[in-house]
């Protein structure tokens, strides 16, 4: 089985993404072998109200929850973000909750982003973070978001010590840096843009963090699944068991579902 | 044909090439125990089409970065490059290294840089073929440099982005590659990030390699990596009106239906297998394709090896 923990519904407005809907991504994973994911609104990305898109996102995975795992998304610089995130993680409930501080214009250290941290911390949910949805080199003219920066992951590890995280997308982590900013045991992190080969970003955060650390993840629809595959057939020198927490059991156990 | 399915002495190869490069497997503690194990084939190769790692590639865009041509040269990157090439069943690797960072270098430089491709290209013979760097700002220097590497074995040219390629300054380069029957590869991307344009003012896009092509029917050139950055679609949308120009799939952008667009609006026969050093993922973009076996293996090596047929001049 393979969970794909970087996953998303929705259209995105700077690219024709072929698979919108919760039913095309199943049929997706379905072609590609994946038994599960872990997905994210695009529109509540972009809607002003963020909630409504949670809203539809429920809606939407409602006749897929054996496949398909949401995710809330809360914008801490709108009135009732707080009652969002309680619904969101009391009711529905919410597996994991995620902030995109560049798309809804605010940062991680400044207050409103120190409060999300704190209550979803308080919440005892993971926090989801997508390092970018997509290369700042091919910007549509309207996209102004960066790249989150690991600094930023550095400081809310340190600061909200409780607070487990997701790193969705990431590219250039360092495992050492990561483990003294206190993140062995309390981080998951998908391998879409690092290699398992050549420059063997995978084995390097194994080392750091351990095999529990790592997650089979694809950027899909963003991106083809197909090199994700190519990765976890080329951590097959870790054996059966570890290829199988990396594939799936890693996902399962850190979101806290039912496998 | 280095290719094959993985075998417990492959498993105990890329644990002492990733111990040995970083130390990383034994530091995990994991190395001896996870060779004993039986590989997991079913969970291991899930989703990938059946015998993917055996289908033939060829890499029309890589680098021999990180090796200095000297005796006491550290080969670590090639090796782990080589050794990656091997797990994916990469059988060629076009390879260049070119002079980066917005410099102009002397032509000493360059032929420095050449001889590292020289070097690697007589270490692994059968694995590495070669393109010369050149800039052509250093005029009959270049065209002499060009001619020292393609007598020397190399198959073709790589510029970088030291001048957009319509600019004249870059057609006695082309005028030299259609004499010598070299193919021509290009540094490409249409930035739309001010500061990445900012830091890379004269890298040529599609329309650039179309004025070139236009210009030079009969040159062989390759618009190098669609997925480096930049917007592809609007180089697929641009290339549609200059045939001659073919392109390389590699970077280390992985977006969906990239090559599916390449392969509908372009057609297979212009579409080239590669890597640029983003190993797994693009072998991985290829394999997702909506692509025809036929389509598949021209893309993967055939394309590449027709151009390799004509014979050199």
């Amino acid at each position: 089985m393979i969970f794909d923990i970087n996953a998303y519904v929705g259209p995105y407005p700077f690219r024709a993404l072929r698979t919108r809907t919760a039913a095309e991504l199943v049929a997706h994973l379905d072609r590609n072998g994946i038994r599960r994911a872990l997905v994210s609104s695009l529109p509540a990305v972009f809607y002003r109200d963020t909630h409504r898109g949670n809203e539809e996102l429920w809606a939407e995975v409602a006749p897929f929850r054996a496949r398909l795992v949401p995710v809330a998304t809360v914008n801490p610089k709108y009135p009732g973000w707080e009652r969002d995130l309680a619904e969101a993680v009391e009711r529905w409930p919410a597996r994991a909750v995620t902030l995109v501080p560049e798309h809804h214009g605010y940062t991680l250290e400044e207050p409103a982003g120190q409060a999300a941290l704190r209550r979803i911390e308080a919440a005892g949910v993971p926090l989801l973070l997508t390092q970018r949805f997509e290369d700042r080199r091919q910007r549509h003219a309207w996209d102004r978001a960066e790249d989150l920066k690991v600094t930023s992951v550095y400081a809310a590890a340190q600061a909200f010590p409780r607070l487990r995280f997701v790193l969705s997308n990431w590219a250039g982590l360092d495992g050492a840096k990561l483990a003294e900013a206190g993140l062995r045991g309390r981080v998951l992190i998908d391998f879409a843009r690092m290699q398992v080969l050549f420059r063997e970003e995978v084995p390097k955060l194994i080392a750091a963090l351990g095999v529990e650390a790592i997650a089979f993840g694809s950027h899909t629809p963003f991106d083809y699944i197909g090199g994700s595959l190519v990765k976890l057939a080329n951590l097959d020198a870790l054996g059966a068991a570890e290829l199988e927490r990396v594939a799936w059991r890693n996902a399962v156990e850190f979101l806290r579902i039912e496998a | 044909m280095p290719s094959r399915p993985a075998s417990p002495t492959d498993r105990r190869e890329f644990l002492r090439v990733a111990a040995a490069s970083a130390g990383v497997w034994a530091l995990a503690g994991r190395g001896a125990a996870g060779a004993a194990e039986p590989r997991p084939a079913a969970a291991a190769d899930s989703g990938l089409p059946a015998g993917w790692r055996t289908m033939r590639k060829f890499d029309a865009h890589n680098h021999v970065f990180g090796l200095a041509p000297r005796p006491n040269a550290d080969w670590a990157e090639v090796e782990r490059l080589v050794a990656a090439a091997e797990r994916l069943g990469i059988e060629k690797l076009c390879c260049s290294r070119p002079v980066t960072g917005g410099l102009m270098a002397d032509i000493e430089v360059v032929r420095e840089s050449n001889n590292a491709v020289l070097a690697a290209m007589k270490r692994y013979p059968r694995l590495i073929a070669g393109y010369c760097f050149v800039q052509p700002g250093n005029g009959a220097a270049a065209l002499d440099e060009i001619d020292r590497c393609l007598d020397a074995g190399m198959i073709g040219v790589k510029l970088y982005n030291q001048f957009k390629y319509s600019d004249p300054v870059v057609f006695p380069i082309a005028e030299k590659c259609i004499a010598r029957r070299a193919l021509f590869l290009g540094h490409s991307a249409y930035l739309t990030d001010p500061r990445s344009l900012a830091l890379q003012p004269k890298t040529s896009h599609a329309l650039d390699f179309g004025a070139l092509s236009r210009r030079y029917p009969e040159l062989t050139l390759i618009l190098g990596h669609i997925n480096g950055g930049g917007d592809w679609e609007w180089a697929i949308r641009a290339l549609r009106d200059f045939p001659n120009v073919l392109l390389d799939t590699s970077g280390s952008v992985l977006e969906d239906d990239t090559i599916g667009r390449c392969v509908r609006e372009l057609g297979h026969r212009r579409v080239l297998f590669a890597t640029d050093a983003t190993m797994e993922g693009c072998v991985g973009k290829i394999l997702s394709a909506e692509l025809t076996a036929e389509q598949r293996e021209d893309v993967f090596w055939r394309n590449l090896q027709r151009l390799l047929d004509r014979k050199p001049a």
